[in-house]
C-alpha cells in the first residue's frame, strides 16, 4: 500500500529538520517541501500544523492541498526523531532501522546519548553560553566514540541507521562553523577544540563522521551557504 | 520466545515499573531483580550500568544468577529505549501499534510526558515551583487523549500508557499525603484542582490507568510514601 501525500515543513538552517530530510531521502520517498523562515513564520503554521511552532512538522495524508493551505483532514506530526522513525515506519525498504531488536535498541541508545550529551553543548559553544566550552563538546565527543563500534562504518553497524540519522546535522554544522571561526566562541576555544580532536585517541570518530560528511543524503539535504548566512548574521565571528 | 528476560529495577523507581508495567501487558516472562541502590553492588556498575542506574534490561545469554550477569546478554538501558525494544520483542503485543501513524501518536505522547510532565512535577515536589506549570503539562497530556478513549493512543494499551503511569501513581500520591518540599497544603490544592470539571478527561484516564491489575502488582505504595518522607525533608515555608 503506497503511503499517502506527505508535506514536510522545515528550514535548511535547522539541524532537527535536516534530520527529516535525510530519512526522506534515503526512503526515496516522494514529498512536497515547504521551507519556513524561522525568523518570521507565517501566521497559519502554528494554529494549522505544529503550535509549538517549530519545525520539522508532517501533514500526512489527506487532500493534495497547497503547503499553505494545510486541510484539517491530514495528520498533523511533529518532533524530528518521531518523524525519522515514522519515515522508516512507511518505508520499511528505506533500510534505516535494523530489523534485529538489539541492534534498534543500540541505536536509540546512540541518540539518547547525542540527545543529552552532545546537541545540547552544540548550541552554548556556538552562541557563546559559558557553559558551552570546548571541554564540554569533548565531552559529547568523547561519549559518541565510547559507544561507537570497532570496525564497523556507522554508529551501530555497516549500516546507516537513524542513529547517524540523529547525529550528522549537528556535527555538520559545529564542524563549518568552526573550521569557518563563525560563533560567539573565543578563537581560543574554537583552536583548543581543532587541536584536542587532532589527537590520535580520536581516530576512530574522525573516521566515522568523515564517513557521515559523505553520506549521499547527507550531502543533498545540507545547504552550507544558508547555514553559514544564517549563523555569521546571528552570532559573528570568533574573537 | 526462548531468550531470557531479566529487568534489574527498584519499586520506588517510576522508570522502573514503566518496564514492569509493558512486561506485564505483553505477558513476557521475565525475572526481576531489585538492586541496592543505596548500595550499589560493584557487578551493577561494572557489568550492567556503569551510570549505576535502573532501570537495566539483561536479553539473552545463559541463565545466570542475576547478581553474576554474563558478558554474553544484551545490555539495554534508558526506559524509553527499554519499552521500544519490548515492542519490538512483542509486535503483536500492541504495546506499539502497528500503524505508522498510530505509533507516531504514541511516541508524542511519551515525549509529551517526558518533556512536559516529568521535569514540572519534579520540579513541584522538590519545591522549586509552584503546581501552575504541573497543571499546564496535564492541560497538554489531556489535549491528547480522545474523548471515549480507554488508552493515551488507539484502542490498546501501549508503552504511552506504560509510560505515563508510574508518574500519575506519584502525582496522586502528592495530592493526597502533601508529602513535599512545597509549602505545606500546596499538595493537597493541586488535588484540589485535579477534581474539577477542567481535567475530568485526565481524572478518568488516570484512574483507569490506576486501576489496571498490571499496574496494582507492581505498585508498591508504602515504599514510594517512605521514599518521599526520606527525601523531601526541606519543606518552603
Amino acid at each position: 500500500m503506497a503511503p499517502e501525500q506527505i508535506t514536510l515543513y522545515t528550514a535548511k538552517v535547522c539541524p532537527y529538520a535536516q534530520r527529516t530530510e535525510i530519512a526522506l531521502a534515503e526512503a526515496g520517498a516522494l514529498f512536497k517541501r515547504y521551507e519556513i523562515d524561522l525568523t518570521n513564520k507565517p501566521e497559519w503554521y502554528a494554529p494549522k500544523v505544529n503550535r509549538a511552532s517549530k519545525v520539522p512538522a508532517i501533514a500526512y495524508g489527506g487532500p493534495d492541498v497547497a503547503p499553505e493551505n494545510p486541510s484539517p483532514e491530514s495528520t498533523k506530526l511533529a518532533e524530528s526523531l518521531i518523524l525519522v522513525e515514522f519515515i522508516a515506519d512507511l518505508y520499511p525498504s528505506s533500510n534505516i532501522l535494523p530489523t534485529d531488536p538489539v541492534l534498534r535498541a543500540k541505536a536509540r541508545f546512540f541518540i539518547e546519548v547525542v540527545s543529552t550529551k552532545f546537541s545540547p553543548n552544540f548550541m552554548k559553544f556556538v552562541s557563546g553560553n559559558p557553559e558551552g566550552t570546548h571541554t564540554a563538546i569533548l565531552t559529547g565527543v568523547d561519549a559518541i566514540q565510547d559507544i561507537l563500534p570497532d570496525g564497523a562504518k556507522y554508529a551501530v553497524g555497516d549500516q546507516f541507521t537513524i542513529a547517524d540519522i540523529a547525529f550528522v546535522p549537528f556535527w555538520a554544522r559545529l564542524n563549518l562553523l568552526v573550521q569557518k571561526g563563525i560563533g560567539a566562541y573565543t578563537d581560543e576555544e574554537r583552536k583548543n577544540f581543532l587541536k584536542a580532536l587532532e589527537d590520535p585517541k580520536y581516530a576512530k570518530f574522525n573516521g566515522y563522521v568523515q564517513r557521515l560528511l559523505e553520506r549521499e543524503s547527507f550531502k543533498s539535504t545540507f545547504h552550507a551557504d544558508v547555514v553559514e548566512g544564517i549563523f555569521t548574521k546571528r552570532f559573528g565571528f570568533a574573537k | 520466545m526462548s531468550e531470557q528476560l531479566t529487568l534489574y529495577l527498584h519499586k520506588v523507581s517510576p522508570f522502573s515499573q514503566k518496564i514492569q508495567l509493558a512486561l506485564a501487558e505483553a505477558n513476557a516472562p521475565y525475572r526481576a531483580y531489585q538492586v541496592n541502590l543505596r548500595n550499589k553492588p560493584e557487578w551493577f556498575t561494572s557489568k550492567l550500568n556503569p551510570v549505576g542506574q535502573v532501570p537495566v534490561l539483561t536479553y539473552g545469554g545463559p541463565n545466570v544468577n542475576p547478581e553474576d550477569p554474563s558478558s554474553l546478554s544484551a545490555k539495554i538501558v534508558e526506559s524509553n529505549v527499554i519499552l521500544e525494544f519490548l515492542a519490538d520483542l512483542y509486535p503483536n503485543s500492541g504495546l506499539l501499534p502497528k500503524d505508522p501513524v498510530l505509533r507516531a501518536k504514541v511516541r508524542f505522547f511519551i515525549d509529551a510526558t517526558m518533556k512536559h510532565v516529568e521535569g514540572t512535577y519534579l520540579a513541584f515536589v522538590q519545591g522549586n515551583e509552584s503546581f501552575d506549570n504541573v497543571l499546564k503539562a496535564i492541560e497538554f497530556i489531556q489535549e491528547l487523549l480522545e474523548e471515549g478513549r480507554n488508552f493515551a493512543v488507539g484502542d490498546h494499551y501501549t508503552i504511552a500508557d506504560a509510560c505515563i503511569s508510574p508518574h500519575l501513581a506519584r502525582l496522586k500520591i502528592v495530592t493526597e499525603t502533601d508529602i513535599g518540599n512545597f509549602p505545606a497544603g500546596m499538595g493537597y490544592r493541586l488535588g484540589e484542582e485535579l477534581e474539577g470539571p477542567r481535567f475530568a478527561k485526565f481524572k478518568k484516564y488516570a484512574q483507569r490507568m490506576l486501576d489496571r491489575p498490571g499496574f496494582q502488582q507492581t505498585h508498591d505504595e508504602e515504599a514510594i510514601i517512605g521514599y518521599f518522607k526520606r527525601r523531601f525533608t526541606n519543606r518552603i515555608q
